[in-house]
């Protein structure tokens, strides 16, 4: 299954928030969204819900319009929320049976779902008798308890411990091997680079960056050289100004141009005693950093 | 569809788990149990009473009269006035329930004897067409003037017959002549109906205003809890609404089926110790018809009002904004009441305002219903009145759902009329 947005525009009032919004996720692998705070993440997934319409472009599945009725859709908001003075088991099943499930099967897939991230003790209590974390696990089956076929976590580990993350981790990923389309959208860019395969990052309601992660890191001009060695003041001092050390004790350095990477690693293994030498790669963060920033200033840049 | 049944489900299991909800549906039904049955208990103590060596007669005097047999004097100060005697028995015969002492104490010692309860009131009087009445706390219902008035003045007219030569019995008879007068109201009789009618409306009243309320608490509940996140991408936000709407309308109606029904019920286990109560009969003898009319008001009437309620509650950020934003909605709601119990009050059911706020579908629930039940309405009005409030439920509900959908994506912005209004064209 392959699912595409393609031109999605929608204005609030006078305010353009969507300025053609494109791109596709395919089942078994994990997209990223990616985006400032404001940038129309959530209103982009609002209308890939069909919370409201769009002003224009398109929601495809398989290249047709998308079923809602057929669809199957998880989401678990940023914004957290149940009923907090009613039963758990109560309210589960509720929003189970809002995505069409009957009873009996909802009360099967949430107890698995329960028993699976180890909130079987609390299936009988009221929700605001449970820990953050705890409240966060049992949204999280608001989200997947019905089989969706897309799954969008908003910020699926904020408030988790590690113990739980790795869960959580454990469980997207089971998701992912099903064969479902995960839609991820979060400010840790250490998970992001974790699952997901593609990213899109927003930029005042635009997209600024689509596509592979490790093409997108490829793009970049492969011009730099990452140092780790014991000698590295020695070879900082012969370089000159083309090497600049990080805050991690590395050296960066700038080379003329991307031929001259083997000859000056050729050169630096020869000459000093080196731990480790590679080609610069952009973190996530440093792409994240680069393409969000405030639109305004990247105009005028 | 089958999530407006979910919904529906979900909102009505949430009021009866409600132990607020119950407890009040289960107090009310005790109260009306502890009235209904309350007859049957006071006649059982007095069918005891002889039994226990005490006069039947002594205890219902010392229920109702509420005093000793002491204090029931009433002192009489005749001064110079002639036929001192026959004023005496002549009030004694208005006021059957005291003794009426003649006596020749002066002003202050009379005044004392007042104050210290050992008469219930004292008449001084000047001439025989002048008296002063001399009582330790006046009532609010007090007539006892109006009583010693008539007595005077009848005394008045003997005394004056006698003087012309006609024998005082005579005179007696010829002044105390009893009339015997019959009514029959041809179309409604307001005296029998008014307290069903009223009963009805304060009802109607209650139940929408509390229910109307819980509707909007219950969306800023979901919107303030952030449960609104999940639930619009759950379910569409016209089946939410509906689903809230007639869920609550349901509750109202369960709760007061429950009410009415263990009233009558219970009257109908203790019919024959209410005997002849005329009010309690009357709110008992309620045609068919009329009950019929009162549910559909009912039902529409709340649906009206409950699709405003929930536009309200999508439209605040808090639950503690609901007493301010449903305001207006509570104040029109309010003037209609008041109207209708002014009207009600007055008698005049059919006045100008009263047949204006019959047809305007946010007072002619509770108008409309008044007249049919205290007036005589003909069918055709009715059905007018009905149609247009039908109508008006429709359109309410269509720019309420408009309105929620708009109102429950909204958080903490305050939202102005003007963008309301653009986004509900969107919408």
């Amino acid at each position: 299954m392959k699912l595409e947005l393609s031109g999605i525009q929608k204005s609030f009032g006078e305010k353009e928030v969507l300025k053609g919004i494109s791109f596709s996720a395919e089942s078994g692998r994990a997209f990223g969204l990616l985006g400032r705070n404001g940038a129309g993440k959530t209103t982009t997934i609002r209308i890939l819900m069909d919370v409201f319409g769009s002003d224009g472009g398109r929601v495809l599945i398989d290249g047709a319009p998308i079923n809602y009725a057929k669809v199957k859709i998880g989401y678990l908001p940023e914004e957290r929320g149940l009923y907090p003075k009613k039963k758990i088991i109560d309210q589960l099943i509720y929003f189970a049976r809002l995505h069409g499930m009957k009873r009996q099967e909802a009360e099967k897939a949430i107890d698995y779902w329960l028993e699976r991230l180890g909130m079987m003790e609390y299936r009988n209590k009221k929700l605001n008798t449970l820990s953050k974390g705890n409240q966060q696990k049992i949204q999280l089956v608001t989200a997947i308890a019905h089989d969706p076929d897309i799954v969008i976590l908003d910020e699926p580990f904020s408030g988790l411990d590690p113990v739980n993350a790795m869960l959580l981790k454990d469980v997207v990923k089971e998701e992912i091997s099903k064969g479902k389309i995960v839609l991820f959208s979060s400010h840790q860019m250490n998970y992001i680079e974790e699952f997901c395969d593609s990213i899109a990052i927003l930029n005042g309601g635009a997209i600024a960056i689509c596509g592979d992660i490790h093409e997108i890191k490829r793009n970049y001009v492969r011009d730099k050289l990452v140092v780790r060695s014991e000698e590295s003041e020695k070879i900082a001092a012969g370089l000159g100004s083309c090497c600049r050390k990080k805050e991690n004790g590395e050296l960066l350095i700038q080379l003329e141009a991307e031929d001259k990477k083997r000859g000056m690693m050729e050169r630096l293994t020869k000459e000093f005693d080196i731990d480790e030498i590679k080609v610069f790669e952009p973190s996530l963060n440093d792409i994240f950093v680069e393409y969000a920033k405030d639109h305004s200033e990247g105009e005028k840049a | 569809m089958k999530q407006f049944g979910t919904i529906l489900n979900f909102e009505l299991q949430n009021y009866f788990k409600n132990k607020l909800f119950m407890g009040i549906t289960v107090f009310l039904v005790a109260v009306i149990a502890v009235i209904m049955f309350f007859p049957r208990f006071t006649a059982s103590e007095e069918k005891e009473g002889p039994q226990s060596g005490v006069s039947a007669e002594g205890s219902q005097g010392g229920a109702s009269g509420g005093g000793s047999a002491d204090s029931e004097i009433i002192l009489l100060s005749a001064g110079e006035i002639e036929n001192k005697e026959l004023l005496r028995q002549a009030m004694n015969a208005a006021f059957p329930e005291y003794e009426v002492c003649l006596t020749e104490d002066d002003v202050d010692t009379i005044k004392e004897k007042v104050t210290s309860e050992a008469a219930a009131y004292a008449f001084v009087m000047d001439s025989p067409t002048s008296y002063t009445y001399y009582v330790n706390n006046l009532s609010l219902y007090d007539s006892n003037t109006a009583v010693v008035d008539e007595v005077l003045e009848k005394m008045y007219g003997i005394n004056a017959l006698a003087a012309s030569g006609i024998p005082v019995e005579d005179a007696q008879a010829a002044l105390s002549v009893g009339i015997v007068h019959e009514t029959e109201s041809l179309g409604k009789n307001q005296m029998q109906n008014f307290f069903y009618t009223y009963i009805m409306i304060f009802s109607l009243y209650m139940v929408i205003l509390l229910y109307g309320q819980m509707v909007a608490t219950g969306v800023a509940t979901e919107k303030s809890s952030r449960a609104m996140e999940l639930l619009v991408t759950s379910a569409k936000p016209t089946s939410m609404m509906f689903g809230k709407v007639v869920a609550s309308c349901l509750a109202g109606l369960i709760q007061i089926v429950l009410v009415f029904g263990s009233a009558i019920l219970f009257y109908n286990l203790n019919k024959s110790y209410w005997g002849d109560n005329p009010i309690v009969a009357s709110i008992f003898d309620m045609p068919m018809d009329l009950f019929v009319y009162m549910l559909v008001f009912f039902v529409l009437g709340f649906f009206i009002y409950a699709f405003m309620f929930g536009a309200v509650g999508s439209l605040a950020s808090k639950v503690e904004d609901i007493n301010t934003s449903s305001m207006p909605l509570v104040l029109m709601f309010v003037a209609a009441f008041l109207v209708v119990m002014f009207s009600m009050q007055s008698g005049d059911v059919d006045s100008f305002v009263m047949r204006v706020c019959s047809y305007v579908p946010f007072t002619s629930p509770m108008a409309m219903f008044t007249r049919i039940a205290m007036s005589t309405v003909p069918f055709y009005e009715i059905l007018l009145s009905v149609v247009v409030l039908i109508a008006g439920v429709v359109a309410i509900g269509v720019i309420s759902a408009k309105i929620y959908r708009v109102g429950v994506l909204l958080y903490g912005t305050k939202i102005s009329p003007k963008t309301l209004f653009q986004a509900m064209k969107k919408a």
